[in-house]
């Protein structure tokens, strides 16, 4: 079992490298160093609130306003460059939307108790609605282009966001599998009940997992931002959605308990790769949405069919244990009834 | 007892509201109450209600299908295809709604067969279904079929398919003496719904899965079937409402509905059914719908821009969750405190035989 949840992210890795290479023998454009780093390029927003995202699953939760904070983030973002601010304040202010959007939701999930779909559904519309009021529905467009030097800039051929996201990444990961109290949203998703009597903060668990959703949508609005070098009503519509298949693809179980920082990584890469080799493949852009869904259909299926086996053969052993324990009671009272 | 009681009064306060809003609205505008108008700007959000008619047997399985608001642009482009490809408009409507029972159904059978939580199903599906709609008129044009009109059926896309006949596009705009249509059909699927929901074995069924999936199975419940089915029943609500639509605008799209979403489950959720299922009835999702739509149109009367809409929509949704969560919450204390008393009264005043035991 464990070893099948440890190898998901390798599995979908797998994959992913399968699928570029089948795609290769059409279009062998495919393989060049360019087309990859653009993948990863395109792929640093989905990637960003796809981590955010992970925190809540892990938790059993769900949050479908992700993409929505992103927007609002992105916004504030633009509004305040225009405004004057430098960079920095800017950026933090993005930050601060979004880890306050997140705070919002988290309080009226684990203060209210609304339940995470609703909270978070009424959310997506009131920080959309939010984000046409702010602006007056027309895109940011004025920003200083300064920002997009991030973007452009590369080392090795590869844009300095790719490189900062990286070592982001990679800090993070570290970072969280040396946090002991990262182990409690693996906790709180797996046994809510059991976590609290371990003593877990439970509530302050559930907080913090919402909470980072949201600074992480502020984090990927200023990546896109950084990106495009202006914000369009759109930013991140239906992002949400696709994060959410992200963290499933990648094997973070919506049960909650399992998956990785890796998860969300390799699962934003996937879905990314996907939108790129339907274009080697000449599929008209349309059909991009159905491919994806299917793709996470057929994923969350594949997951369903991969625990049940496990389970059954779990059972199976259990059975066979209980079975030969039996037999070991029986065969120890013989000689006593022998004797009597 | 009480919480009976208080659930039996939802629908109450949702027609209370409803009037309360009307007179708010009607005070502001007169014009407003003009019952002719008033009929005839049901037909703005009649799809909405229709959709969250479906989604209310669902949510009352304690599941969720949010892949609704793709099957009506699914039902929506399928349909005018149809129609363009030389089918009949009867034919054409009837493969819409067969496509949107097999959307349902391929729905209701994944989540019956998996234990793969609805929303995300519903959520791939949505996707999957969204995608089918815009791809495929070029689908149709890459296997070689005649389109009319030099872009091919790419090019109905992005403007949609006009020229549907006036015998179709009735159900949109037609009225029944002084009642339009698409209320009509509100009308229909709310009272077919509701005798479904209260004097059926399946409505039964419905409502056992939603408050124990367990005790069903072992009670014997045809769970899967009737899962099955009640998706089916969702995609077909969900075509319907797809065409009515379609009808009253005059013009087949793929992306006609997306934006229903939100709505859709507010007036679930707000018409009092609990998202974990089991509770729930039509009539309140039908008395939620017009709440939300007449509130909508009131806004958009008064002047306020359509961007703040969803905001005043998403905080509805929210506030009456956690109102009916609040309401719970006081009745359960109010409950102890009276089964507190009732226990001081019996053992006659005399506490010390509760010091043991914990009165909570």
């Amino acid at each position: 079992m464990k070893r099948i949840v440890k190898s998901r992210e390798l599995l979908v890795l797998a994959l992913l490298v399968a699928m570029i290479l089948a795609v290769s023998t059409v279009n062998a454009a495919v393989l060049r160093p360019i087309t990859l780093i653009n993948i990863v390029n395109s792929s640093l927003f989905l990637m960003l609130i796809a981590i955010g995202q992970m925190f809540v699953v892990l938790t059993r939760g769900i949050d479908v306003s992700v993409g929505a904070i992103a927007g609002l983030a992105a916004v504030i973002f633009g509004l305040a460059l225009n405004a004057g601010f430098p960079l920095p304040l800017a950026m933090l202010a993005a930050l601060v939307t979004g880890l306050a959007c997140g705070s919002f939701n988290a309080a009226g999930i684990v203060v209210f108790g609304v339940p995470p779909i609703i909270m978070t559904l009424g959310a997506l519309g009131a920080y959309r609605g939010l984000m046409r009021v702010l602006t007056g529905g027309s895109w940011i467009e004025s920003i200083p282009q300064s920002i997009k030097s991030l973007a452009v800039t590369r080392y090795q051929s590869v844009p300095l966001m790719v490189w900062a996201i990286a070592v982001l990444v990679v800090v993070l990961a570290v970072l969280l599998s040396r946090i002991k109290s990262v182990r409690n949203f693996y906790a709180v998703g797996d046994n809510r009940e059991g976590a609290y009597l371990l003593g877990i903060n439970v509530r302050a668990t559930e907080f913090t997992a919402y909470a980072l959703a949201g600074l992480f949508s502020g984090a990927a609005a200023i990546v896109f931002t950084g990106q495009i070098g202006f914000v369009p009503m759109q930013t991140g519509s239906g992002q949400e959605l696709k994060a959410i298949a992200a963290v499933v693809l990648g094997g973070v179980g919506l049960m909650g308990g399992t998956g990785s920082i890796w998860s969300a990584v390799i699962g934003a890469l996937f879905l990314t790769a996907i939108d790129s080799m339907m274009i080697f493949l000449k599929v008209p852009g349309s059909w991009n949405n159905a491919v994806a869904g299917a793709v996470l259909l057929a994923v969350v299926v594949f997951d369903y069919l991969i625990r049940r086996t496990v389970r059954n053969r779990q059972l199976a052993m259990r059975a066979a244990e209980m079975h030969r324990a039996e037999e070991d009671h029986d065969r120890a009272l013989q000689p006593r009834e022998a004797a009597r | 007892m009480k919480a009976a009681s208080l659930l039996r009064t939802w629908e109450f306060m949702l027609a209370v509201v409803l009037v309360l809003e009307l007179i708010v609205l009607g005070l502001i505008n007169p014009s407003f109450l003009n019952v002719e108008n008033l009929l005839f700007s049901t037909s703005d959000f009649a799809h909405v209600i229709i959709a969250a008619v479906g989604l209310t047997l669902i949510i009352m399985t304690g599941g969720i299908d949010i892949s609704g608001v793709s099957v009506m642009g699914l039902a929506s482009i399928v349909l005018g295809l149809a129609f363009i490809a030389g089918a009949p408009i009867g034919l054409a409507a009837a493969i819409a709604l067969a496509v949107g029972i097999a959307a349902g159904a391929f729905n209701g059978a994944v989540i019956a067969s998996t234990d793969v939580n609805p929303l995300i199903v519903t959520l791939a599906t949505l996707f999957l279904y969204a995608g089918i709609a815009t791809g495929l008129p070029t689908l149709l044009d890459m296997l070689g079929f005649v389109a009319y009109g030099a872009g091919g059926f790419e090019a109905y896309q992005y403007e949609g398919i006009t020229g549907l006949p006036k015998s179709f596009t009735w159900i949109g705009s037609g009225r029944i003496g002084w009642v339009p249509m698409p209320l009509v059909v509100v009308l229909v699927f709310a009272a077919v719904a509701t005798f479904l929901m209260l004097r059926t074995r399946f409505g039964r069924y419905l409502k056992l899965i939603g408050v124990s999936p367990a005790v069903a199975h072992f009670t014997g419940v045809p769970i899967r079937r009737t899962l099955v089915a009640v998706y089916a029943i969702n995609g077909f609500t969900a075509a319907v409402a797809g065409l009515v639509l379609t009808a009253y605008l005059g013009s087949a799209r793929s992306d006609l509905g997306s934006e229903a979403l939100l709505s859709i489950i507010t007036a679930v959720v707000l018409g009092g059914s609990s998202i974990y299922g089991g509770e729930g009835s039509v009539l309140g999702t039908l008395l939620a719908g017009f709440v939300i739509g007449f509130m909508r149109q009131g806004l958009l009367a008064l002047g306020i821009t359509s961007d703040v809409v969803p905001v005043i929509i998403g905080g509805l949704l929210v506030g009456s969750v956690a109102l009916r969560i609040g309401l719970a919450k006081l009745n359960t204390r109010l409950a102890n405190r009276a089964a507190f008393a009732a226990e001081r009264m019996a053992v006659g005043g005399n506490g010390a035989s509760l010091s043991n035991g914990d009165p909570h």
